[in-house]
């Protein structure tokens, strides 16, 4: 395999049903379907044909499941957003539950920098006792 | 004897209903001898499936083929050792074993609690044995082990059994299902702890002390079985992965992480008496998410080369799971009021908002993969296209997520309870930003920065790894200072004072360990050559040439052996056999992979087969760099959780902060 099949091949899923690999790393030396889909991607590039056109090309017969990851739109594109938005909804819930707890939190009666600076004094004592 | 098997099955599954109706019945009506009774059924559900048990591995080793399950899965070649692992070779056996391993949990859990929490017991045990008698309805009904094969009316004897997949005719595989149940099955005790605790509305954090060691033990075991599978991928399929994001392999990573970001949660509700919503939504996520994973491994809902034959036995499942969530959810609703913190978060920079960041992160990894391994069913359930979410979609989206749970790592055991103050933090993280920024700089120079995820990666786990050995080192030095002992044993003194703390912290330098094996990866090499006898190859460092090939067979397979002589740099270093089998029974080939493990790399070899003229042999060569750091990690990972598992010297109390004047009011309004 070329590194330039290999190239295609990675954005390609192997659809033998055995394995998870794509057409560019699937280790079976007789696979059904990554072996002719090397060489078909090979014949393409011979005919000039750019990566995109191949890989649409493949797509056209094998259906979208020929990709290796879901596509960037419709309705696909929600399998890449959706991990990234749950992480910005938890960061969101996190951010409005620290606010509302530290309201919460005992009223400080003293001055912050006072208390601060006793913070300050008790972690370097501490830090000294460490030593 | 089946038929002692089956009725041994049908006794134990009326024992546990009744188990779970007596033992919560005498509590509501106030009828010790119904609880009592109740919690015996529990050693008479236990005895019957070791019986049932007993049975089916007896059939199996003496090779009784009138048994459908026997026949299906054993055969006369097989060892000793193969034909006792096809008691969870296959869909009937492993939900034996399931109810096997969650009786013996119940017997534990009733035997070392029968004389304390006698409030919660009762519930304890219903809820273990309802969970026991779903999985024994289906054992008893759906997918009885002791099934005959019949022709006609007749019971026929099939004479030999098609026999286990070669595949799984591997030692790990002899350990990795049965860790892997351990892990799923143990679960249901925290849970069930968890629950028992709203329904009687236990004051204080009762069930999380008593379950503390179950839930510690039971994600050992959950990684144990992970890391057993990847180890099995990696030596038996020949192409060296040891992860290929399998729905089936996702399946048992889902609750190791809700899990994950439980043992890390329970310790706000037990310093600081926070969390305890979140705690019990954790616990009960992880149990669903075992009960999701073993649906997942049977129903077909995904398609998985580890699944068992697919089955409508999803639809139990799905039932069960269903009735399972609303119940906890209408409880949890119900006793929101029991639940209330009984601290605030003081600082945003603290240990506390550290906790909450790596349980978002860890909860955001869960719902990944979740999400990653439904997609094809639901994208195919709207859109009515099928799609692949393969490998590089979970690359893409968890190598950051994971990143950011290393750099937590790191970060998370710097930062002080309650608040810290910028002039802390300066002192703390100086010196492994340095250290992790130092390796960055020295690996670009020598070119990783082509690969940045990688370059990265090496360098947040010298940050954690510097973190953790600074911890280790300021408090030994302090007790070496005070004892006048040696560096060694001060920290054996340290760590013996707070085992959870400082087993914690070799939790995570495993959990760095694993990371540098991961990122490896990043620089593997493979080739595929065609060699004749006398001819040698380049990979890597290393030459190597085929010197001959032998062929034998024995009652269960045939077999051709190549020999490979390995140089490196001119000088011999090792003589590797890698070797095709074909397995009569089933009539499988498959390949026995070579491999030269060392610290720095793997040098993997794979006799995949003969090249078209029949005159060569095709081999597939590896180099797997730093691959044995994912073995490595296991141990330092189960050494840090045995010592977390140790009574520490000095009892710890964890003096919470008392919540008075406006907090309090506060407090009472939410």
């Amino acid at each position: 395999m070329t590194p330039a099949v290999q190239r295609v091949g990675m954005k390609l899923a192997c659809l033998c049903g055995t394995c998870k690999n794509t057409v560019g790393d699937c280790p079976m030396l007789m696979c059904h379907y990554s072996m002719p889909a090397r060489e078909q991607i090979a014949k393409l590039q011979e005919a000039s044909v750019s990566d995109a056109e191949i890989i649409k090309t493949i797509v056209r017969e094998q259906g979208v499941q020929a990709l290796a990851s879901p596509p960037t739109e419709g309705f696909s594109l929600l399998a890449w957003v959706m991990p990234f938005a749950a992480i910005a909804l938890g960061l969101l819930f996190l951010s409005w539950f620290i606010k509302r707890q530290r309201a919460h939190a005992p009223a400080a009666e003293v001055d912050p920098r006072v208390l601060e600076r006793y913070h300050d004094q008790i972690e370097k004592d501490t830090a000294r006792l460490d030593q | 004897m089946e038929n002692i098997g089956a009725l041994a099955i049908l006794l134990a599954f009326c024992l546990a209903v009744y188990a779970a109706v007596a033992s919560v019945a005498g509590k509501l009506f106030k009828k010790p001898f119904l609880g009592a009774s109740g919690e015996r059924a529990v050693y008479a559900v236990w005895i019957l499936l070791t019986v049932a048990s007993g049975i089916l591995v007896y059939s199996l080793m003496k090779g009784d083929f009138r048994l459908a399950y026997v026949a299906e899965h054993s055969n006369q070649g097989m060892r000793g050792i193969y034909k006792f692992t096809a008691w969870w070779g296959g869909q009937e056996g492993s939900l034996l074993l399931w109810s096997w391993l969650l009786s013996s949990y119940s017997v534990v859990a009733v035997f070392t609690n029968r004389r304390k929490l006698r409030n919660m017991m009762p519930y304890v045990t219903g809820i273990l044995m309802t969970t026991e008698a779903f999985f024994l309805m289906l054992v008893t009904f759906v997918a009885s082990p002791f099934q005959v094969l019949m022709a006609g009316r007749g019971i026929v004897d099939a004479g030999d059994g098609s026999g286990l997949s070669p595949l799984l005719q591997y030692w790990t595989m002899v350990a990795h299902p049965p860790m892997l149940y351990l892990g799923y099955v143990g679960f249901t005790v925290p849970f069930a702890f968890a629950m028992a605790s709203l329904i009687t509305r236990q004051p204080g954090d009762g069930w999380i002390h008593t379950t503390r060691r179950w839930a510690i033990v039971t994600w050992l075991f959950q990684s144990t079985g992970i890391l057993l599978g990847a180890g099995w991928a990696y030596a038996v399929l020949g192409w060296g992965g040891y992860w290929g994001w399998d729905p089936v392999e996702n399946a048992s990573f889902l609750p190791w992480l809700t899990g994950t970001a439980f043992l890390h949660s329970v310790m706000m509700q037990e310093k600081k008496g926070m969390m305890k919503v979140w705690n019990i939504i954790l616990v009960s996520a992880t149990f669903f998410l075992c009960i999701f994973g073993t649906m997942l491994t049977r129903s077909g809902l995904v398609s998985s080369v580890h699944a068992f034959a697919q089955s409508d036995i999803g639809n139990y499942f799905i039932g069960f799971l269903a009735v399972g969530i609303a119940a906890v959810a209408i409880l949890l609703l119900n006793r929101l009021d029991f639940l209330k913190s009984e601290a605030s978060l003081e600082g945003v920079v603290s240990r506390e908002s550290s906790f909450l960041f790596n349980n978002l992160v860890l909860l955001a990894s869960c719902f990944a993969v979740l999400w990653g391994t439904l997609f094809p069913v639901i994208s195919e359930w709207v859109t009515g296209d099928k799609i692949s979410v393969d490998a590089p979609f979970y690359n893409r989206v968890m190598v950051p997520i994971g990143l950011f749970l290393m750099f937590l790592t790191g970060v998370g055991p710097l930062i002080a309870w309650r608040r810290s103050s910028l002039e802390s933090l300066r002192r703390a993280f100086l010196a492994p930003t340095i250290a992790g920024a130092a390796l960055m700089a020295v690996l670009a120079a020598f070119g990783v920065w082509q690969h940045p995820y990688a370059l990265i990666s090496f360098g947040l786990c010298m940050f954690v790894a510097a973190t953790i050995v600074i911890e280790f080192w300021k408090g030994a030095t302090a007790i070496r200072a005070k004892d006048g002992t040696n560096l060694a044993l001060s920290m054996v003194e340290l760590t013996h004072r707070n085992t959870r703390r400082y087993g914690g912290y070799l939790v995570h330098m495993g959990i760095v360990v694993l990371f540098i094996g991961f990122t490896g990866s990043a620089f593997n090499k493979n080739r595929t050559v065609e060699v004749a006898p006398g001819d040698s190859f380049q990979i890597g460092r290393y030459q190597i040439a085929l010197a001959n090939s032998q062929d034998g067979e024995n009652s269960n397979y045939i077999w051709r052996k190549i020999t490979l002589n390995v140089k490196k740099e001119g000088a011999a270093i090792a003589t590797l056999t890698p070797e095709r089998r074909f397995y009569k029974a089933s009539q499988e080939s498959t390949t026995e992979v070579a491999i030269r493990r060392r610290l720095r790399e793997d040098l993997y070899l794979n006799y995949a087969g003969v090249s078209k003229d029949s005159q060569k042999a095709v081999i597939q060569a590896f180099v797997f760099p730093l691959v044995s750091c994912i073995w490595c990690g296991y141990w330092v990972l189960l050494f840090g959780t045995l010592i977390c598992l140790i009574p520490p010297k000095v009892r710890l109390q964890y003096p919470k902060t008392e919540v008075v004047g406006i907090a309090r009011k506060h407090a009472v309004e939410t």
